[in-house]
């Protein structure tokens, strides 16, 4: 993965569930066919606004409830490139992690609004925020998470870690 | 100076002892899944990855897809049909009831154990006292296939549970209490570990509800300590204890990130308000909330003592909204047949639907239009859980479900009696 991000801010408030990041309706969807329902259940119309290359900045917990990794199948598909919130659910958080998708915890993120260009830079763990001139420090992506999002993902982190010959 | 959960994941990575904020490797006992988190998403993987590492271990359930309402949910349940009997799983199971339910029902899980499964509310073989742990389903299917997982060690909060439960109350009122007391981030990457003279006496599916609502408060694992109780019910059934699990107990100086106690004694009947589970106030004190349904169902709610207390309340009266009920397991269907149970809510004018995950899922079994509310014993009441986004969803013991469903208003139950 790229260690340094650049995109715009779409911004979501506190306590976004994965209830609404994809609903239950489609969990009988494949991999290839949720990124179309992402975010249906907090705002409707976010797939078509979305652009790839977007980060998605929340309010507390997000991503708590259900373990559905499609919520974040969805999100990655749909080309939001990181998630930055003040803290995720935590099997939310692991799946990003598995599927290569920064989830990158800042304890602040007032200020930011729809459409700020954000730059995170993972190597050096901050969140640069363009409008205001501040810089965050992001406080996880620490120890194994940290290998296995380098490793773009679970798969090819174990591929290489856990069944190397 | 270890919790349980340190000392079963010390045993799990192969280490005389382990600390909070420590990450290990760790060997898996068990690895769950069901028909939507699991064949489907990472069969595939599975065989990228050189296939699995011990199928005795594994276990798959259809809870979600079952009875299949599209074509689409056939397609799936057949998959994972197909795949269960290609790979020569540990155990399978179909149209037999909710997973969780059915981990514990069938002794798939001992205590010592660690398990994890692609479900948040794998938490709930917590109850065994086993260290049980949600992942996703693609990192299970590397776990499949290892048979290792990396765990952070979590730090633990201590929860004494004491006193005695009064009438019409439920082990769900506890949970909705302590969800509401603390919040459902209160737990988030703990372990919790329930304890106190009041869960001696638990049975497994009692001590299934703390287990399954650890995973509302956040909590990476919830552990309920063995006990005499426990003890005789493993070997009522006949089995082993093969980890000596049933012999492990936290250490007196363990080090615990804070402790709770709590005294059931004094709680009333408890609901959740839409559109959080820890939206909790006593059921009496919300006012008549009108309800367009009431929902008795899900792994944590379904329990055979969920659809007695409801038949308590039901026997010669008539609900006056739509009850459906749906048994977590078909064991727990033949029991409540057997012991007129489903007599007396049929007869009350509930309906009783296949064991599964049904609505709670959102997925079909009493799914919710716009506009419409309903009282459920379902897991969780998030916006949009069981169907129209526009739906509201408040949560209540099987005793304040039927008691809403009588009166087609929340009220506490008691004031039925």
């Amino acid at each position: 993965m790229t260690a340094l991000l650049e995109g715009r801010a779409v911004c979501f408030g506190a306590h976004v569930t994965t209830d609404e990041i994809l609903p239950g309706r489609y969990l009988d969807r494949g991999a290839d066919e949720v990124a179309q329902y992402a975010m249906a259940g907090a705002d409707p119309g976010f797939a078509a606004r979305v652009r790839p290359g977007d980060i998605i900045v929340a309010g507390a917990d997000f991503g708590a409830g259900s373990g559905r990794e499609s919520a974040p199948v969805a999100l990655k598909g749909a080309g939001i490139a990181a998630v930055v919130a003040p803290g995720f659910g935590r099997l939310f958080f692991r799946n990003c992690i598995n599927l290569g998708l920064p989830a990158v915890i800042v304890d602040d993120v007032a200020g930011i609004v729809d459409g700020d260009a954000l730059t995170i830079d993972i190597g050096a763990r901050t969140v640069f925020h363009a409008p205001s001139g501040t810089t965050r420090p992001i406080r996880n992506l620490t120890g194994i998470s940290r290998e296995v999002l380098e490793a773009s993902g679970i798969v090819s982190f174990t591929k290489r870690r856990l069944l190397r010959p | 100076m270890m919790t349980l959960t340190e000392k079963i994941l010390a045993r799990a990575a192969g280490r005389p002892s382990v600390r909070a904020g420590d990450e290990v490797w760790a060997t898996v006992d068990r690895m769950i899944m069901n028909d939507s988190s699991g064949p489907r998403r990472l069969g595939a993987l599975v065989d990228d990855l050189g296939g699995l590492w011990d199928a005795s271990r594994v276990v798959v359930v259809s809870d979600h897809f079952v009875p299949a309402s599209t074509i689409r949910h056939a397609e799936i349940v057949q998959l994972t049909r197909r795949w269960a009997a290609e790979q020569r799983v540990g155990a399978f199971h179909e149209s037999d009831g909710i997973l969780h339910s059915l981990v514990l029902q069938k002794w798939l899980v001992r205590p010592g154990m660690l398990l994890v499964g692609a479900d948040s509310h794998t938490v709930s073989a917590g109850a065994a006292a086993a260290v049980a742990v949600a992942i996703g389903s693609t990192e299970l299917a590397t776990v499949l296939a290892t048979g290792q997982v990396w765990l952070r060690v979590p730090e633990t909060i201590r929860v004494d549970l004491d006193g005695a439960l009064g009438p019409r109350v439920d082990l769900r009122d506890v949970t909705m209490a302590l969800l509401g007391a603390y919040g459902g981030e209160w737990a988030g990457y703990r372990a919790l570990e329930y304890g106190g003279s009041f869960v001696e006496a638990l049975s497994l599916e009692e001590r299934l509800v703390l287990s399954n609502q650890g995973i509302e408060m956040g909590a990476k694992n919830a552990i309920v300590v063995p006990t005499a109780r426990l003890r005789q019910a493993f070997e009522a059934a006949g089995l082993e204890d093969v980890l000596g699990g049933l012999a492990l107990a936290p250490d007196e100086d363990a080090n615990y990130r804070e402790r709770r106690r709590l005294d059931v004694s004094t709680l009333p009947p408890q609901v959740a308000l839409h559109p959080s589970p820890d939206r909790v106030a006593p059921s009496g004190e919300v006012g008549a909330i009108r309800v367009d349904q009431a929902w008795i169902g899900s792994c944590v709610g379904g329990r055979h003592a969920d659809l007695k207390q409801a038949a308590a309340l039901l026997e010669g009266r008539r609900v006056r909204v739509p009850l459906s009920v749906t048994p977590s397991t078909r064991a727990i269907y033949d029991a409540c047949l057997a012991d007129g149970t489903l007599a007396t809510l049929v007869a009350a004018g509930a309906t009783v639907l296949p064991p599964g995950c049904g609505a709670c899922a959102g997925v079909h079994g009493g799914v919710l239009a716009p506009g419409e509310r309903v009282i459920a014993t379902g897991t969780r009441n998030f916006r949009g859980r069981m169907g129209s986004l526009e739906a509201e969803v408040y949560l209540g013991s099987a005793g304040t479900v039927a008691a809403a469903a009588v009166a087609g208003h929340i009220v506490d139950p008691r004031e039925l009696d």
